[in-house]
């Protein structure tokens, strides 16, 4: 017995983990019947689908052949995200143009290629072009700087 | 003719000064924001969404539609100069166009594509314009039962037409579902999944959901696969196409068009399954078959015209049902949402001018690419020269900042972030997003239709069988399964896909 599709094996386990999960997260809310069904029913019963369907899926893994999961690459993931959540911080603390920049300097260092120099130079110019553009011309309420 | 006043009462609106500056405005920041490689019609359209909230639904809508149109259109110019298909849809036009920008013919290239688009998009307006309004007049008639089965129908179509494993496909789509449940239960009032945090009580946000899988993990995985591309900047030359290639293609085009506008109005066929389709039968039909795949003039114009007709035609089932046919149109029913419009068949008779006005402008905006995309190649192609490692930020920066204007809650931000997590697992394990988003979308509406049909029919589920419309849906929707399951077709299939 191995796994000769390893891409469905894992695409299987996940989907049984997530439908499980929702099924016995759906617990605590009422089920109700078929007639008046609660707020449980209809999670529970696509949740058991997928669930079923992760374990055919899983299940296929072992006979038929597949493609070997490609590497994850943990730098340009890690990164990007990393650089989405300071934005947030820095939105909510320091104002649009501290935001943008943390984004853009943290963000850029995803790829390979980047270059300190015309990394700053990109930062200011899409500071200024979102400034200009979502706050002055759209008139979109986003706070440009902290909160005195 | 009742449609030919409604259009010209369309026209009138899609022709204020105003509505057509915004189309203008659509199209353009479409196509620039389109033509940067490795960003869809999805990732476009869901970035440039702030640019119409402070709109009226009318001209926002106009705007999207614009906006859409032109992504569609950039994808095309990038295919064709980088060999790069800003998106799927564009994939087949790649494979005579850029051996034609090879051999020096990318000007004529380009200049068929706006015009196989144009005619198609004509066409396929008059298409809507025609087809829509007995449809939203059935659709009127449906009970909760048959919207039920509808979805069910729609959603096996989605995935049957989608790429990849057919179980995979099915599994995203339950999965989009659960997602799309989170928030407040609206029959019962029950705050359901949101772990206690207060923030996902409406749910998860749609556009940050369609930005993590279809902008920044399509911009992680470019960033992994870093291949030296061949950009033909240099030597456009004039984008008019001879006299002898307008005349090779007059049949293409005919073809795409009509292949396109069937194929759009399909649930989860739109814009991709149409240009494949196109690109194969005029493989099989022009004569003479010269040389497809070494840069034939009719290997541009047929799916080019294809692609732009069916992203046209799947307005229809929008416009008509309130049912999206691919993640596009479910980020154009966001968009109405957002202002405050449930869309489906009664748009058309409660919001006529909606409904009018944006068909006449998918004329406008199929104009206005031809007149914006012609002359404007030039800039289009500087555009290419900008390095990748300078335009990604740049799309994290607007991902970031749309999503948070959507409602201006921080927490969207942290959505994105997690989601697109979330997404560069599941697209390492070769699961499609597409189904996930449609999934996602009418979840929601799935469940509330179900419920209302158990409550009616005190339980019984036997209704779905014994309502005609319903259950030629459900028959319909396992007849497919069923085709798709046997085992000649599914070869078939994957040699399609393959191409």
């Amino acid at each position: 017995m191995c796994i000769r599709s390893p891409k469905d094996f894992w695409a299987g386990l996940i989907f049984i983990a997530i439908g499980s999960g929702f099924i016995l997260l759906a617990q605590q809310y009422r089920l109700g019947d078929l007639h008046r069904m609660g707020p449980a029913m209809f999670p529970t019963l696509v949740g058991a689908l997928l669930a079923a369907l992760g374990a055919v899926v899983a299940l296929r893994s072992f006979v038929l052949v597949g493609a070997a999961v490609p590497r994850f690459y943990a730098g340009p993931i890690g990164v990007s995200v990393l650089a989405i959540v300071l934005f947030g911080i820095a939105l909510q603390w320091l104002g649009l143009v501290a935001a943008v920049a943390v984004l853009v300097l943290v963000g850029a260092q995803a790829s390979r290629e980047v270059r300190l120099l015309e990394t700053l130079a990109l930062a200011a110019v899409m500071i200024a072009f979102s400034v200009a553009v979502f706050v002055w011309l759209l008139g979109l309420p986003l706070p440009l700087w902290p909160d005195s | 003719m009742e449609t030919l006043s409604n259009l010209a009462f369309g026209l009138g609106i899609a022709l204020s000064w105003q509505n057509i500056l915004y189309c203008f405005i659509g199209c353009f920041l479409g196509t620039l924001v389109g033509v940067l490689p490795g960003i869809g019609p999805v990732a476009t359209v869901a970035m440039l969404l702030p640019f119409t909230f402070g709109l009226e639904p009318a001209p926002a809508l106009i705007m999207l539609a614009g906006i859409y149109y032109g992504a569609q259109y950039g994808g095309s110019t990038t295919a064709i100069l980088v060999n790069i298909p800003g998106e799927s849809s564009s994939v087949v036009t790649t494979l005579d166009g850029h051996q034609m920008a090879r051999r020096g013919r990318a000007g004529p290239a380009l200049g068929i594509a706006a015009i196989g688009s144009f005619i198609a998009g004509c066409i396929a307006t008059l298409v809507v314009a025609f087809f829509a309004p007995p449809l939203a007049e059935i659709a009127l008639k449906f009970g909760p039962a048959d919207y039920f089965s509808l979805m069910v129908f729609g959603l096996v179509a989605a995935v049957v037409l989608a790429r990849g494993s057919l179980l995979k496909a099915i599994a995203m789509v339950c999965f989009g579902i659960l997602l799309g449940l989170i928030g407040t239960d609206v029959n019962s009032g029950v705050i359901r999944f949101a772990f206690g945090w207060p923030e996902l009580t409406d749910g998860i946000g749609f556009v940050a959901l369609a930005m993590a899988f279809f902008g920044i993990t399509d911009v992680i995985f470019n960033l992994e696969h870093k291949e030296k591309q061949e950009v033909f900047t240099s030597r456009i030359g004039s984008v008019l196409p001879t006299a002898e290639d307008l005349r090779a293609c007059a049949g293409s085009i005919a073809r795409g068009t009509t292949l396109g506008a069937i194929l759009g109005i399909l649930p989860g066929g739109g814009a991709l399954l149409a240009s494949f389709a196109a690109y194969m039968v005029e493989k099989k039909v022009a004569r003479p078959p010269r040389m497809f795949g070494q840069g034939d003039i009719r290997g541009v114009a047929a799916p080019e015209s294809a692609n732009n007709a069916g992203a046209q035609t799947s307005f229809i089932p929008m416009l008509t049902l309130g049912i999206p046919s691919n993640p596009t149109m479910a980020l154009m029913i966001g968009a109405l949402m957002i202002q405050g419009i449930a869309p489906g068949p009664q748009v058309m008779t409660e919001r006529p001018e909606l409904f009018w006005g944006l068909i006449a402008s998918m004329w406008i905006g199929n104009l206005m690419l031809l007149v914006l995309n012609l002359p404007l190649v030039g800039l289009w192609v500087k555009l290419l020269a900008v390095p990748y490692r300078l335009l990604f930020p740049a799309i994290f920066v607007f991902c970031c900042i749309g999503v948070y204007t959507v409602d201006n809650k921080i927490f969207d931000i942290y959505e994105i972030a997690a989601l697109s997590a979330v997404g560069y697992v599941l697209l390492k394990l070769d699961c499609e997003p597409a189904p996930m988003v449609l999934g996602f979308i009418l979840g929601p509406m799935m469940e509330e239709n179900l419920r209302r049909t158990m409550m009616i029919s005190f339980g019984d589920p036997s209704v779905f069988f014994t309502r005609p419309i319903s259950a030629a849906f459900l028959i319909a929707a396992v007849l497919l399964l069923l085709v798709i399951a046997l085992p000649s077709l599914r070869a078939k299939r994957e040699e399609a896909m393959q191409e």
